[in-house]
């Protein structure tokens, strides 16, 4: 990306900082619902079902499955506020290249899902869960991370680029958001769904993402292992990253294309 | 400045709302796209801007075709859109700044540019407020403004007064007034109140159905009906009364009928004596003379009268 692209890729960021720090329900909502996982449904399982401490730490991670997706989605709610009383025509006109639309919402959507990331591993660790990450790990954690977040505000950007009013695009969040993390290995290995639920599991990108994270912040490589059955931890975390990456690409490219051909009549 | 060839829009469904249109206008030229809600103003902006995709034919801003070369296209052009298109959470600043920055301006010369406009444009009490808490002439004022940040080389206004009180569409017209001639920048202005188009503009044409029906000075489309014309409403058929008039003489084929009113141009008559030629007939209910006006042209062209049709 050329210097020219980066100043007004900058100007769009900041305008969607902006706009977002001034609905704080979009930087708080999507928090309130994996720190409650975090300070009080893991500790309560732990309490009723005595389960070990590392199941926090299990649950801590598998809180992230459920935050990216809902943080990413509601971003997605500006585009369409933009488009139906905002200033996406006056953006269009603009002389910059309208990936950079997309991708100045997808910087702003990154940095403050990083910053609630941040803030529930805080709090996990405030709470008392131990993690045990290298440098490595923390690596392949952030680099999971990332591009998880990167694939679904792409998959939010598709979804506002599609749909008329935020009333519809809400209504299909959970099936986007929250239904994916029931199967992913959030809350238990998918090896303990049925042998088809398993396998539908293992096509989710969420189900890589999580285990990744764990395999990097807790150096526990049983989720890849119930993912590709192999021996290496690394192998597999490579295959893995392979996939949450062309998952980002994928819809990352297709939002780009969505939203260019939608904002367009 | 602008070129416009056989610019076409079939909307998705089949709708043709902008039918093979050609017009040119020049450096420094304020040119009105005039007509009724429907009538294709809007969507020729929309491909101008680049922000609707033309079927076919082509348009050029400055040089630049707008579909090979849109974003040259859009560095030299601003546009100020029908509806609300602003931020509105954020300031007026934060909204002026915003197009500042996206059209490449200076920090510097955008900084006095925006003192400059937002004293032209009277919202120096009201800059560092959110835009939400603006009526609805400030924002459109604001719009102006920001239109204007960039110095652009060709300005687009589609339906700059639409939706607002008489007060604020005069004042707003007199700060669009103002612009006329402004650094040699060519204003392209879309409306339906016949007194903008005559008051701003060097050059009108008139769209109906997404067609160029009349392109012309405003002088020269009145003159097309003479210096002066009969106005009469009929109690009975309309076209036979009009049919009568021209086998008298009186009217030619520019006499035209609405409803229950027929319109006459003098062609060379006097008033006394086409009235006295349609009393002869027993035609007369209401009947006046007067000078013809833009509203006339259009209802000749077009068979519908302009502020009705929109």
């Amino acid at each position: 990306m050329t210097a020219l692209a980066l100043s007004p890729l900058a100007t769009l960021a900041r305008r969607r900082f902006r706009l977002t720090a001034h609905t704080p329900r979009e930087l708080l909502v999507p928090l309130l619902t994996p720190i409650m996982f975090a300070l009080v449904i893991a500790p309560a399982l732990r309490t009723a079902l005595h389960t070990p401490a590392s199941y926090e730490a299990y649950v801590a991670i598998g809180t992230i499955g459920l935050l990216i997706p809902l943080n990413t989605m509601f971003a997605g709610l500006g585009v369409i506020v933009d488009r139906e009383s905002g200033a996406q025509r006056e953006l269009l006109a603009a002389p910059v290249p309208r990936a950079l639309l997309v991708l100045g919402n997808l910087l702003v959507a990154l940095a403050i899902t990083g910053l609630q990331v941040a803030v529930l591993l805080a709090v996990a660790v405030v709470r008392g869960i131990h993690f045990h990450a290298t440098t490595t790990g923390v690596l392949w954690f952030l680099a999971a991370a990332s591009l998880f977040t990167v694939g679904m505000y792409g998959a939010a950007e598709i979804l506002a680029s599609r749909v008329p009013k935020q009333e519809e695009y809400i209504a299909r969040v959970p099936a986007i958001a929250i239904l994916p993390w029931f199967l992913a290995g959030a809350l238990f290995p998918i090896s303990a769904m049925p042998n088809g639920l398993t396998w539908v599991a293992k096509f989710l990108p969420l189900t890589h993402g999580l285990a990744l994270m764990r395999y990097g912040l807790l150096g526990d490589s049983t989720g890849l292992h119930n993912i590709w059955g192999m021996s290496s931890p690394s192998a597999m975390a490579g295959l893995s990253i392979g996939v949450v990456a062309l998952f980002a690409l994928v819809l990352g490219a297709v939002s780009i294309r969505v939203f260019t051909r939608a904002a367009l009549r | 400045m602008i070129e416009v060839e056989k610019l076409r829009k079939v909307y998705a469904g089949g709708v043709e709302a902008v039918r093979e249109i050609d017009f040119e206008v020049a450096a420094g030229e304020v040119f009105a796209l005039l007509g009724p809600n429907g009538a294709g103003k809007s969507t020729t902006v929309g491909m101008l801007t680049t922000t609707v995709r033309p079927t076919s034919g082509t348009a050029r801003l400055a040089g630049f075709d707008v579909m090979k070369e849109p974003l040259a296209a859009r560095r030299v052009s601003s546009v100020v859109f029908q509806e609300a298109v602003v931020d509105r959470s954020l300031t007026g600043r934060q909204n002026l700044e915003l197009h500042a920055r996206l059209w490449g301006v200076a920090p510097a010369s955008a900084r006095q540019r925006i003192e400059e406009l937002v004293e032209m444009v009277g919202l120096r009490d009201l800059v560092e407020r959110p835009v939400g808490t603006y009526s609805g002439g400030e924002r459109r004022r604001l719009e102006i403004a920001r239109a204007l940040v960039s110095t652009p080389s060709i300005l687009f206004l589609d339906e700059p007064t639409v939706g607002l009180d008489p007060r604020i569409r005069a004042e707003l017209l007199d700060v669009i007034f103002e612009l006329r001639g402004r650094d040699g920048m060519t204003i392209l202005i879309t409306t339906h109140y016949l007194d903008e188009a005559e008051r701003l503009c060097d050059r009108v044409a008139i769209m109906h159905s997404g067609a160029i029906a009349a392109l012309d000075t405003p002088e020269r489309l009145r003159a097309e009906l003479g210096r002066e014309l009969v106005e009469l409403r009929v109690d009975g058929d309309a076209p036979t009364a009009l049919a009568s008039l021209r086998s008298r003489g009186i009217a030619r084929e520019n006499a035209f009928t609405v409803g229950s009113t027929v319109t006459v141009p003098l062609n060379g008559h006097t008033s006394s004596e086409a009235i006295a030629a349609i009393q002869e007939l027993g035609l007369a209910g209401a009947l006046s003379a007067r000078q013809p006006t833009l509203d006339d042209v259009y209802l000749r062209l077009t068979g519908g009268r302009l502020v009705e049709a929109a």
